[in-house]
């Protein structure tokens, strides 16, 4: 079991419901104010802002204005994952906790918030809501609705997990290491990979299947002659530019980014 | 090849030298070096939330990071040696001399910093440190990740800015 350094308080702070629901809508904005200086910092202290009112002296008052020039410093983590480090940074501070602490908190939640978000979100979420939509694609359904698919598929687990996220920081404050342990968590990343793999592997041909056409493409003799050496140099034209680019175009992106260009020519001709 | 690499890096531990790093280098094990977050832990229990369960983390104070510096360096498996600040590597080198080479890898914006390169921001005293640690024969390289150039302290100089 952890143990802070000094026990949380085993009974949440008071927060009106009219903070709680203006700290969620303002977790959309939190990359607002990105910026190579403090990141996601002037986000977290914008999303904060409506319970630090709430402090001691309200928003006029001493404790408002150090806990919000504190909460606006330097963060870096997973845009959606950061409702996390908000919730218990929120909690931390109607605690009264003391600022080197709360500061420690912050740099300490950087890094387990972002790895679990790369992994979980960009690495596994994002490619199985396009591998879906590309699927739907695959069997035939109308260019708009795919589209619509994607966006509720994808958004729904987003909005999701700012919610579990920013009410998984207010229950757990210093705490929520144990609550970012949870199995699902730590395997989920594995699990979405496998599932990727699976739907990638079905929806790819039928993806290209609905490209290419029934008939396939009708080349003839003459225009292998062109299409050959065509493919191959392109081919190695885009691997060139693939090695070239930064190491953070993964073979997964750049492979669907073909695929998007290919459907959308199909859609379009 | 035992600790390859020594950084300082203020997130310590997240993406950058989990992968950006750690796939590179094979990395087995981290030994991280902090007063504070070795005597804290919650502040432990974050950051072993950052590492797959694969690598080994050594939580450790400098105290103890210099008497046990022999024993990591002579472990099999690629180690990084990483502290949060110039001040705690400043320390680590004197006691330690067998420390080299020190890697800059990202200290970030405070009040009282001036901004060397986009993930660089020092202090005229962490300035100084670090130059004492040159003058001392320890090579220090600004890199964040290990597809970037290494830049000497003398190339910042000549691009500060102020923030």
């Amino acid at each position: 079991m952890i143990t802070p350094d000094r026990e949380p308080t085993a009974v949440a702070p008071r927060l009106s419901w009219g903070a709680r629901v203006a700290v969620f809508t303002r977790m959309f904005a939190v990359q607002g104010s990105w910026n190579y200086e403090l990141m996601l910092g002037p986000g977290i202290g914008f999303c904060a802002e409506p319970a630090l009112r709430e402090l001691p002296g309200g928003p006029d008052g001493d404790a408002y204005r150090q806990a919000l020039a504190r909460e606006t410093r330097y963060f870096n983590a997973h845009p959606y994952f950061a409702a996390v480090a908000i919730g218990a940074l929120v909690r931390a501070e109607l605690e009264g906790r003391p600022a080197a602490q709360i500061e420690r908190f912050r740099t300490a939640m950087c890094g387990p918030l972002g790895s679990l978000g790369d992994r979980l979100v960009w690495a596994g979420w994002l490619p199985f809501c396009s591998l879906v939509a590309l699927l739907a694609f695959g069997l035939h359904a109308s260019p708009v609705l795919v589209v619509i698919l994607f966006l509720v598929l994808y958004n729904a687990g987003h909005i999701a997990l700012r919610a579990w996220g920013v009410s998984t920081g207010w229950r757990s404050g210093l705490r929520v290491a144990a609550s970012l342990g949870a199995p699902m968590l730590q395997r989920g990343p594995q699990y979405l990979a496998r599932a990727v793999l699976f739907l990638a592997g079905l929806a790819l041909p039928l993806a290209i299947a609905r490209v290419v056409g029934r008939r396939g493409l009708e080349i003839t003799s003459h225009d292998w002659r062109i299409a050959l050496p065509g493919a191959a140099l392109l081919a190695i034209a885009l691997a060139v530019l693939l090695v070239r680019l930064p190491a953070r175009v993964e073979g997964w992106r750049a492979a669907l980014a073909v695929l998007a260009v290919l459907i959308l020519t199909s859609i379009a001709r | 090849m035992p600790i390859d690499l020594y950084r300082i890096d203020d997130r310590l531990i997240h993406g950058q030298v989990i992968v950006g790093w750690g796939q590179p280098m094979d990395l087995g094990f981290i030994v991280l070096v902090d007063d504070e977050v070795a005597g804290s832990e919650w502040e432990r229990e974050l950051y072993r939330m950052g590492v797959p369960p694969e690598m080994a983390l050594f939580f450790t104070s400098v105290d103890e990071a210099v008497a046990r510096l022999g024993e990591w360096r002579a472990d099999p498996r690629h180690g990084m040696l990483l502290t949060g600040d110039v001040e705690t590597m400043r320390r680590l080198t004197e006691r330690a001399p067998a420390i080299r080479e020190v890697n800059v890898g990202g200290i970030h914006h405070r009040p009282g910093r001036t901004e060397r390169l986009r993930y660089v921001f020092l202090s005229p005293e962490e300035e100084q440190a670090l130059k004492a640690m040159e003058a001392r024969g320890v090579t220090v390289t600004v890199r964040d990740v290990p597809s970037a150039r290494a830049l000497r302290l003398g190339e910042l100089s000549g691009a500060a800015k102020t923030a």
